[in-house]
């Protein structure tokens, strides 16, 4: 389990996270939805300590983050990480040399999965291309937990049907993933959990299943409902 | 280790591409130098001796004969050095601020390996060294070269060979005395203090890339603070203008004061890099 306790973070000033406290399941799908500035990047980085906090504690599994939490969980940032000048067949290669969790056999099926030719060089491919071959390097990985910033951001229609049925794929399988988008609809009926943010507070946990059976609405709804109040 | 030596040989790749180019430029115009030079100075020989009919002998006695330490002092020469070592110094910068300002953001990957983070920061000064070893050992093996080229071109009693030593040795830039030192000593205190240098630069970078803005005076007074520790010998006994120590005792001193302040650096470093630095 992911457990963000309390969390706060400033930047100068500026308070961006303000007690932001959370969990998320092994198995299950967490959402952090709110609009632009709200922070949803920072729990991203601060949970994989690309960026220090001012209070609080991420703990993952029940430890805090150490060079070998790496090899168990993984980001894929809304930018790809890859230098642009190295063909996908090379990024694979410095992913296999140094991860362990690296599956190579994945790899090759993710790239059969988005079509994705290995003697491609990053720097040519299109943006939705580019945008799978980060989920191709961070899906690769045998690990526990994925953490997707903004999967969908700015990719085209095709490219986005053919990430989301990520998620209904084996790819996935018993993984915990955390996810920030605005783009709720690709994804709307795949999410377990939803975390609400606003102006750096949490304002609404839910159980997204809970809400779609219970009270027959979807997270839309709820969110129109909170955001609105 | 075994990441580490991975990162050591994938930092340098990087480079590797514009390090052979230089290495070409460096071969090139330093035999081109050695060629023009020669063919100057016997075209010079060849009018003095045939047109103004100044006998050999006044002539040498006169002028002199042609070495390579003539060539040493030509453009040609120092040029594509200049071009080496102005290439090292900005990649010292770039080395870091690419991988957070570059088309993508490597540093997002480089921060998540499953590592000690202080094993990028070492690869990367071990690059640094490899390329400026590099330089050296190639302009080693480019002196004996230049010389034979020298020797086929200029007849004996035309010229004076040197040999790497003599020519080092005999060389009236200071500069070239730095980068090819005359002794082991030499080469410990100027390589020892570049490394020093880089530590200490490397270290101002962590700081800038922790706290921004902040951080910039941070490395500045950091920067500072580490000169004045591994200079206070010397500035002990020049400020109190009483001389306790002897030469070689001030010395051991020097590299003493070389080795706390680089692991200083690497401690301040490993420590920002493990805490605070955000990308």
């Amino acid at each position: 389990m992911i457990e963000v306790k309390d969390i706060t973070k400033k930047f100068g000033r500026r308070k961006v996270l303000n007690g932001v406290s959370f969990t998320a399941n092994k198995g299950e799908i967490t959402c952090l939805i709110g609009i632009n500035g709200v922070g949803k990047t920072t729990i991203l980085n601060a949970i994989m300590n690309l960026t220090p906090i001012n209070s609080g504690h991420i703990l993952i599994n029940g430890e805090k983050i150490k060079k070998e939490s790496y090899e168990k969980i993984t980001f894929i940032p809304d930018a790809i990480t890859m230098l642009p000048q190295m063909r996908i067949a090379e990024a694979m290669g410095f992913m296999n040399d140094f991860y362990d969790c690296w599956n190579q056999e994945r790899a090759t099926e993710l790239l059969g999965f988005f079509k994705l030719k290995e003697s491609e060089r990053i720097s040519d491919l299109s943006k939705g291309n580019t945008a799978k071959v980060n989920l191709l390097l961070g899906l690769a990985m045998d690990v526990d937990y994925i953490l997707m910033d903004e999967p969908f951001s700015g990719i085209d229609i095709f490219s986005r049907e053919q990430i989301a049925n990520v998620f209904t794929s084996h790819l996935i399988e018993d993984r915990g993933v955390i996810i920030t988008t605005h783009e709720i609809s690709d994804i709307e009926h795949l999410i377990d959990k939803v975390v609400l943010l606003d102006n750096g507070n949490v304002l609404k946990e839910f159980n997204a299943e809970e809400v779609r059976e219970n009270e027959n609405k979807s997270v839309v709804d709820v969110m129109r409902e909170v955001f609105k109040a | 280790m075994n990441r580490y030596l991975k990162l050591v040989n994938f930092e340098f790749n990087r480079i590797a591409k514009v390090y052979f180019v230089l290495l070409a430029i460096l071969l090139i115009s330093q035999i081109a130098g050695v060629i023009f030079s020669s063919k100057n100075y016997l075209n010079e020989t060849n009018r003095m001796i045939y047109e103004e009919l100044i006998p050999k002998a006044e002539y040498l006695s006169r002028y002199g004969p042609m070495s390579m330490d003539q060539v040493l002092s030509s453009i040609w020469f120092i040029g594509p050095m200049a071009l080496c070592v102005a290439l090292v110094a900005f990649y010292i910068f770039l080395i870091w601020y690419r991988d957070w300002f570059g088309k993508n953001t490597f540093i997002y990957r480089l921060l998540m390996l499953p590592t000690a983070r202080l094993n990028v920061f070492l690869a990367k000064i071990t690059t640094i060294l490899l390329m400026t070893f590099g330089f050296v050992a190639f302009q080693l093996i480019l002196y004996p070269i230049e010389s034979t080229i020298l020797k086929w071109m200029v007849p004996k009693e035309f010229r004076v060979d040197l040999s790497v030593h003599e020519l080092i040795s005999s060389s009236g830039f200071l500069e070239l005395n730095i980068i090819f030192p005359n002794s082991i000593i030499e080469f410990i205190l100027n390589y020892g203090a570049g490394f020093v240098a880089v530590t200490i630069l490397f270290t101002a970078i962590m700081f800038e890339r922790s706290y921004r803005i902040k951080g910039i005076l941070l490395g500045i007074g950091y920067s500072i603070l580490a000169v004045i520790i591994f200079f206070a010998p010397i500035i002990i006994q020049e400020f109190l203008q009483r001389y306790y120590l002897y030469p070689s005792e001030i010395l051991i001193v020097e590299v003493a004061m070389g080795i706390i302040v680089t692991c200083c650096s690497i401690w301040v470093s490993n420590y920002l890099l493990k805490k605070k630095i955000r990308i």
